[in-house]
């Protein structure tokens, strides 16, 4: 069969138009799924933060300033968003590494300091071993009622899940950063305002 | 019509990508824990497969030999990112389930090898029966194995949320069938199964497939 030669401006003319084709039929998916990505993306936040303050109506994200102190006070775990939950407490976003990347989770943390519960969104864990962090039943709920002021104690009891261990403490690192975020800045910032 | 009829039958049965050919078994083995999951990913791979075989082979004769590669990852990369982009949107416990596997069909060999071995020698229409007949045998085998996996091992069969059989909730099903362990022990069987068929139909699985390993040989 006759097949176009491969000289040099044909080979880079070919490649060149197939790229330019292909990056505009992606730039148009795009543009088409980019709005409801973006509302499912809500959406799962918004029930991860329900589900760990579950008498809160109403979540609002802190102003820039606290946010900004926020990721001082968590150090090398990076912190996605903070949402003031009213008398509920706060909704900590963090993003600490576990083995196959970050992974995204909601730290409830209630005006008292106590950790009401953690949820994990999103995350690339290895199927069946690290993805245990979420399946796992007694895995998750052994953080609830930590004392968010003191953190590092409450964390030196803490079970791993054999086989993930590194998913587990990636866990561990998001609610410490979490925690060393209410230590630091919320209980003195949000708390005497809405009193 | 009779050659497109052949052609497509050829991937479901004596050219089956995951039992006779077993190229692209690595996702295979790792989503089929679930039935819904080896759905989707069936169908992205049906998807995939069809059109980026049909575009390859469209284009065959414009498409220097030299370039062939790069110009037939974009075509299948620029595919695959749009049910990734899709899926997301519209499927998002799906799309968290699959997570990494759904940009991976990139490089799964099942997708670049037809189109090296296949599209890239064939008519458009030819192409078309070929990759749905691959993906059709492909889904069609992940189906099964994802079937018998969650079944067995959890006890029950979800799709969209909806339970479609459960044994009671006092089963406990043997963990190994949802691990990898199990995947290849099954996977084994239902290889055994598919040469059975293959043998029982006079089909000697070694003639047939003596010029689709010449082509495989060199696209893998």
């Amino acid at each position: 069969m006759d097949r176009a030669p491969s000289t040099p401006t044909s080979m880079v003319l070919s490649v060149l138009v197939t790229c330019v084709v292909a990056s505009a039929a992606l730039t148009f998916t795009y543009e088409m799924t980019r709005e409801r990505i973006a509302e499912q993306e809500r959406v799962a936040r918004e029930k991860a933060l329900k589900d760990v303050l579950p008498a809160a109506t109403e979540f609002t994200a802190v102003d820039a300033n606290v946010l900004s102190a926020a990721e001082e006070a968590a150090g090398d775990t990076q912190v996605a968003a903070v949402f003031d939950a009213g008398e509920s407490g706060w909704g900590i976003l963090v993003a600490p590494r576990g083995y196959g990347g970050p992974m995204s989770m909601v730290v409830g943390v209630d005006r008292n300091g106590k950790v009401t519960g953690v949820k994990i969104i999103t995350q690339n864990e290895t199927p069946g071993l690290g993805s245990k962090v979420m399946t796992e039943p007694e895995f998750l709920p052994q953080f609830e009622a930590w004392d968010a002021s003191e953190i590092e104690k409450a964390a030196k009891a803490f079970d791993a899940i054999s086989g993930a261990t590194k998913s587990s403490n990636g866990v561990r690192k998001g609610v410490l950063a979490a925690g060393h975020v209410y230590a630091d800045v919320l209980s003195g910032e949000g708390g005497g305002s809405k009193q | 019509m009779t050659d497109w009829i052949a052609t497509f039958k050829r991937g479901l049965s004596i050219e089956n990508p995951l039992t006779i050919l077993m190229i692209g078994l690595c996702a295979t083995l790792a989503v089929s824990t679930k039935f819904e999951g080896a759905f989707f990913m069936g169908l992205a791979v049906i998807f995939v497969l069809t059109m980026s075989s049909m575009i390859i082979s469209a284009l065959r004769r414009v498409i220097p030999e030299q370039v062939r590669i790069p110009i037939f990852i974009v075509v299948i990369a620029s595919f695959v990112t749009i049910v990734d982009l899709t899926m997301h949107a519209f499927l998002p416990p799906v799309y968290n389930f699959l997570g990494v596997w759904i940009p991976l069909i990139v490089v799964n060999c099942v997708i670049l090898g037809r189109a090296e071995a296949f599209a890239y020698h064939n008519s458009v229409s030819l192409a078309v029966a070929d990759g749905l007949g691959m993906g059709t045998g492909y889904s069609f085998v992940i189906i099964v194995l994802a079937t018998f996996r969650e079944f067995v091992g959890s006890g029950e069969i979800v799709f969209m949320n909806q339970r479609i059989v459960a044994l009671p909730p006092s089963y406990q099903g043997p963990g190994i069938v949802l691990l990898f362990p199990g995947a290849f022990i099954i996977f084994g069987f239902m290889i055994a199964g598919a040469r059975w068929v293959t043998e029982r139909q006079g089909r000697r699985v070694v003639e047939t497939s003596k010029h689709c390993t010449i082509e495989e040989g060199r696209a893998l």
